[in-house]
């Protein structure tokens, strides 16, 4: 249901993806590792449009946008069918937690306030944080905005969840209050391309591994082939960096 | 030339001055106004770099920040109407009101366009993008997320900016029109009291300074709600 058919990307002479071919079915936790500068997050970016690739064709459901000739009225369209959740949360600052997540159901889904609100709520109690509806995320510590990025992604019921290392920019001891609830909702079954430097938590949630490196997926493969006979010595020395306590040699 | 301070006059010039205080809160109320609008449109070239535009846009806002106000407005007074005559139209014998009106305009749209630039290019591009990440189109996202926050940090300075207007309108009277200021050149004309008609002016515009700053701050405070209360 989604597809990425050669994706190219550059930044100035720099090129940053080079023809990245994927496809990700409905209900599948794609996880995507790979080195710093490999252009995972870049990737993720070009699916939504908040980076132009310079080349290639994605195609979400039935609306299939040559990048090139893509017009903004379907780039909105596509973003409609996806949401993402920020490294550095992004919450908008000048309204409550509740206010954020109704912002897209009001705005974009033109949706009644009433049933905006019981929507935002009923993700509150979800992700664990009901109490603070009329809090500002100025008022929240790192990983329960992020909680709040969440419900707000979910609110609109997209297709897809983008999450760009979600928990990249928090303190360590609150890492497992936001891994723990993407856990939560990888299990409801909704679709999910997740950039992230947890390897255990990839190892556990995904359905399928992407490795990248260098701007190529280098391979791909279910979690337990990966992370126990990778293929590739570039995906070895990675993971064994990593999680010394794997067991296959280099 | 009364030699006495006469405090009795102040007290007597001080109604007689207010019945031109209308005159400079049109000048001020109608200049900010126009030259918040002015404003906006001249920060767009320089936010989106719009070539020749920015450049022009650039150089008025050097102009004006580099010329005294009093002569802007004499600037204005004698050459508007010789570059409009140009064109054919008469505005010679236009209210001077109006010559006084485009000036504070013109001035506060040069502060107000670099004081919104700087303000929209403070808030976080990473809320811009969220939005647009949900579908919102770039007026949306302008509108309801970027701006708002902007205006938070616009306002302190567009504050500040509408009193040095409110102190400079006190100029306008030397084109001729008859404001507070202009007011009270006559009543020094009249009787010689020329010190204590100073004094009754620098009170009601101390006084007018004072009530627009206590506004402005029930207006910031509403406006900074949402930063952590320590932090303000």
């Amino acid at each position: 249901m989604i597809k990425l058919e050669n994706i190219h990307k550059s930044f100035g002479k720099m090129d940053v993806l080079k023809g990245i071919d994927l496809e990700v079915n409905k209900g599948d936790i794609i996880s995507i590792l790979g080195p710093s500068g490999s252009g995972k997050t870049t990737l993720l970016r070009c699916i939504n449009f908040l980076e132009k690739a310079n080349e290639g064709t994605i195609t979400i459901d039935n609306l299939s946008l040559n990048v090139k000739t893509a017009a903004k009225k379907d780039i909105i369209a596509l973003r409609k069918k996806t949401a993402m959740v920020f490294q550095s949360y992004n919450l908008f600052q000048h309204k409550t937690v509740l206010q954020n997540i109704t912002e897209g159901l009001l705005v974009v889904q033109k949706k009644p306030v009433k049933e905006a609100k019981e929507i935002a709520l009923e993700l509150l109690k979800k992700v664990g944080l009901e109490h603070k509806a009329d809090a500002y995320p100025s008022e929240l510590s790192g990983g329960q905005q992020q909680r709040v990025g969440i419900a707000r992604a979910l609110a609109l019921n997209p297709e897809v969840i983008l999450f760009d290392e979600p928990t990249s920019a928090l303190d360590p001891e609150l890492v497992g209050e936001v891994l723990d609830v993407i856990r939560k909702i990888a299990k409801s079954g909704i679709t999910m391309i997740i950039v992230t430097h947890e390897m255990n938590f990839a190892r556990e949630v995904s359905s399928r591994i992407v490795f990248m490196d260098g701007g190529v997926v280098l391979e791909e493969a279910e979690p337990q082939i990966i992370f126990n006979t990778p293929k590739h010595e570039r995906t070895k020395q990675f993971l064994k960096r990593l999680t010394p306590e794997l067991t296959f040699d280099i | 030339m009364s030699s006495f301070f006469d405090i009795g006059y102040v007290f007597e010039a001080i109604p007689k001055l207010l019945s031109y205080l209308h005159i400079t809160i049109e000048i001020l109320v109608l200049s900010i106004f126009f030259g918040l609008i002015l404003g906006i449109i001249i920060a767009v070239p320089r936010l989106y770099k719009i070539p020749i535009l920015k450049q022009i846009a650039t150089l008025y806002i050097s102009f004006i920040r580099g010329t005294p106000i009093l002569i802007q407005l004499f600037l204005i007074f004698y050459g508007l109407p010789f570059i409009v005559g140009m064109v054919g139209i008469d505005i010679t014998r236009m209210d001077a009101f109006i010559f006084v009106v485009i000036t504070y305009t013109l001035s506060n749209a040069a502060a107000f366009a670099e004081i919104f630039r700087a303000a929209i290019q403070s808030v976080d591009y990473g809320q811009a993008e969220a939005a647009q990440s949900i579908g919102m189109t770039s007026w949306q996202t302008f509108s309801r997320i970027v701006f708002p926050q902007a205006l938070r940090v616009a306002f302190p300075n567009i504050a500040s900016t509408s009193i040095s207007s409110l102190k400079d309108t006190s100029l306008a009277f030397s084109i001729g029109v008859m404001d507070m200021m202009g007011r009270g050149d006559t009543l020094i004309t009249a009787t010689m009291n020329a010190l204590e008609v100073y004094v009754a002016l620098a009170i009601i515009y101390y006084v007018i300074v004072l009530l627009l700053e206590y506004g402005y701050k029930f207006i910031e405070r509403y406006l900074n709600r949402y930063l952590v209360k320590e932090a303000i």
